[in-house]
């Protein structure tokens, strides 16, 4: 059977098609301000992509914020349940992922089978999120796919004390008048969301091995960053960004 | 009376509480007691021909409370300060503050200065379960029943006394009843009702009440409740009153089984004993029954409450429903979790900004857990 998953997160939005054994087809679209359209807009597409004709698909879930709006999905389920199902089918020796998204962060411990035993999410605030990042590469004048890059040419970190995102902007824009270099200020910033994760991993309890999920893991220097602090490997995937719709398709298998 | 019927007089009644007591107060007259805790002795206020009822914080914004208590106090004590600054409590003639948490006694002080109303203190013990606590408690009482005789300037009766301890006692039993016909034969009636019942039960006239329990159960007696199997859930916490939250449970095939929160069965649970001399029975209820992590009741009371409810209601996971900033509360959590996480009984912590709010992040965590189970 053909299932189709879809993954309304807060900035972007993920579909994969999946065919029971292998993954079809994936497309990412902006989410904009209208979750319910950007669903179809982004099913549309991804048909065409795939050569699919929507008559075959069997079953099809949604996940993300936006999952209670796409009222042609036969079921919604949350995200953690979903990234949790698609990080262990690509991955299944991974006991605790790190997903980091546009407006929230969260930490999730699987079972051995692989289902989610425990789930810790911050959304209050915007330290520790993929909007934290984007402030901070436009604040460093960089494209936010060269900010982690940039990072790992760093020798001397710089020290960012503040945890707000705010106040973290104006910390840095001081650290740049006192003449630190990009790259030292850079991986600065990456360490102290790195140190926000590690609390939150702390507070729930870690069990290795560990992989990141979200779009963020593929900034390498977030990743390198939480490796140092956590004192552990991360392990990633080229198709973490889909990890949460990889998820929801492989539910609709279930169906 | 439909079913139907009967409830939504209860809903009228917890959707707009204090238009109910402006009305209570225009057609019998009587003078309106507020409570900020369910710590509040309202046999005394009942006893003295005036009205109990509970201060909820209703108010939306908190901007009159935020120049008097900082933004990271307690959002149940801002917003019942709000209620009060707003005007919204002007038909109250008084307002009751025990001596609860640290929050419930600044509050006491920055509404003595800033709202005009009669102010009764009652000031608990910190230990409940030492054999002094238990006498210092019957004095507190006592003082509290002449400070209300002199403010109301009215004599309590023993006979009224008598009277009030059994209304309030046939009250409490019937909201029991209820909560135990919901863990029976869990459904029979939606989760959003049962919690406008309560939140009802304390605002309105108290016989009222108990007459309109007895039409419902009555009804409810005799009807069944989920005939799917349903996720047994459990919440505890401090205060949490959003019809919404008991919908996303029942929307993800669960059903609030028990709570041991402020806004339900602490304020039913624990009978005064009709036989013993009155104001040693009114104290003994207190001190016995489980009441709130700002009082103690020895190291593992609160843990072994939180078992017991567990495997009564045969609870499939707890809900951990907490007020940000509630310090009582937030203390007492990382035991609770170790403990539960020995047991492996599933929960999960939600932190609120305020009782009365929901938002989506607050759905994913609760659909996560329910999809867990």
């Amino acid at each position: 059977m053909i299932t189709l998953g879809i993954d309304i997160g807060s900035l972007t939005a993920k579909a994969v098609l999946y065919d029971g054994k292998q993954v079809m087809e994936k497309h990412l679209i902006p989410v904009g301000y209208n979750s319910k359209k950007a669903g179809v807009k982004l099913m549309e597409e991804l048909l065409q992509k795939a050569g699919v004709d929507q008559t075959d698909i069997g079953k099809i879930v949604s996940t993300g914020y936006g999952r209670n709006s796409i009222d042609f999905a036969h079921k919604a389920v949350t995200e953690i349940i979903c990234h949790g199902k698609g990080i262990h089918h690509q991955m299944p020796h991974i006991r605790t992922i790190i997903d980091i998204g546009g407006q929230d962060s969260k930490v999730i411990v699987l079972d051995k089978r692989g289902n989610v035993a425990n789930f810790i999410m911050n959304d209050k605030c915007a330290a520790g999120t993929g909007r934290f990042l984007d402030v901070m590469a436009r604040a460093m004048e960089t494209e936010i796919h060269e900010f982690g890059l940039l990072s790992l040419q760093s020798e001397n970190p710089s020290k960012i004390s503040s945890v707000c995102t705010v106040f973290a902007e104006s910390e840095i824009i001081s650290l740049v008048a006192k003449g630190e270099n990009r790259e030292d200020i850079t991986s600065g910033i990456h360490l102290s969301i790195a140190r926000r994760i590690a609390s939150m991993v702390k507070r729930l309890g870690m069990i290795p091995p560990v992989a990141m999920s979200g779009g963020v893991a593929l900034n390498v220097g977030l990743v390198d960053a939480l490796q140092k602090i956590l004192d552990t490997k991360i392990e990633t995937t080229p198709f973490s960004q889909y990890s949460g719709a990889l998820g929801a398709a492989l539910l609709a298998q279930e169906l | 009376m439909q079913k139907t019927a009967i409830l939504t007089r209860f809903r009228e009644v917890a959707n707009a509480p204090y238009a109910y007591l402006r009305k209570l107060k225009s057609t019998t007259g009587k003078q309106m007691i507020g409570s900020t805790c369910a710590f509040t002795p309202e046999e005394f206020i009942l006893a003295a021909g005036a009205h109990p009822f509970r201060i909820f914080g209703e108010s939306e914004s908190l901007s009159g409370a935020d120049a008097h208590i900082q933004a990271y106090g307690c959002s149940m004590v801002r917003g019942m300060l709000e209620d009060g600054l707003s005007g919204k409590l002007d038909f109250a003639d008084g307002v009751v503050f025990p001596h609860a948490c640290d929050s419930i006694q600044r509050l006491s002080d920055i509404w003595r200065l800033n709202i005009k109303s009669l102010h009764f203190d009652v000031l608990l013990p910190v230990k409940l379960d030492t054999p002094t606590a238990k006498n210092y408690f019957v004095k507190v009482l006592q003082r509290f029943g002449k400070d209300i005789e002199k403010a109301l300037g009215v004599h309590i009766t023993d006979n009224a006394l008598k009277e009030a301890v059994i209304l309030m006692n046939n009250l409490r039993r019937r909201l029991k009843r209820l909560y135990t016909l919901q863990s029976e034969k869990p459904g029979v009636i939606s989760g959003s009702d049962l919690a406008a019942i309560v939140k009802a039960a304390m605002v309105m006239d108290k016989q009222e009440a108990v007459t309109w329990l007895d039409e419902l159960l009555v009804l409810l007696e005799n009807e069944q409740g989920s005939q799917e199997k349903v996720k047994r859930i459990l919440i505890s916490g401090s205060v949490c009153s959003h019809p919404d939250i008991h919908q996303m449970i029942e929307d993800k095939g669960g059903v609030v089984v028990w709570d041991d929160l402020c806004s339900g069965t602490r304020y039913f649970e624990g009978i005064v004993d009709e036989e013993k001399p009155l104001v040693e029975a009114i104290a003994g209820r207190f001190t016995q029954r489980y009441v709130c992590p700002a009082k103690h009741l020895g190291v593992s009371f609160q843990m072994e409450n939180l078992k017991k409810l567990v495997s009564t209601h045969k609870v499939d996971g707890v809900l951990f429903m907490i007020l940000k900033f509630c310090e009582p509360f937030s203390f007492d959590y990382p035991d609770i979790k170790e403990e539960l996480e020995n047991m492996e009984i599933p929960f999960l912590l939600v932190e609120m900004d305020r009782h009365n709010e929901v938002d989506e992040q607050m759905r994913t965590r609760i659909d996560t857990m329910l999809e867990i189970l």
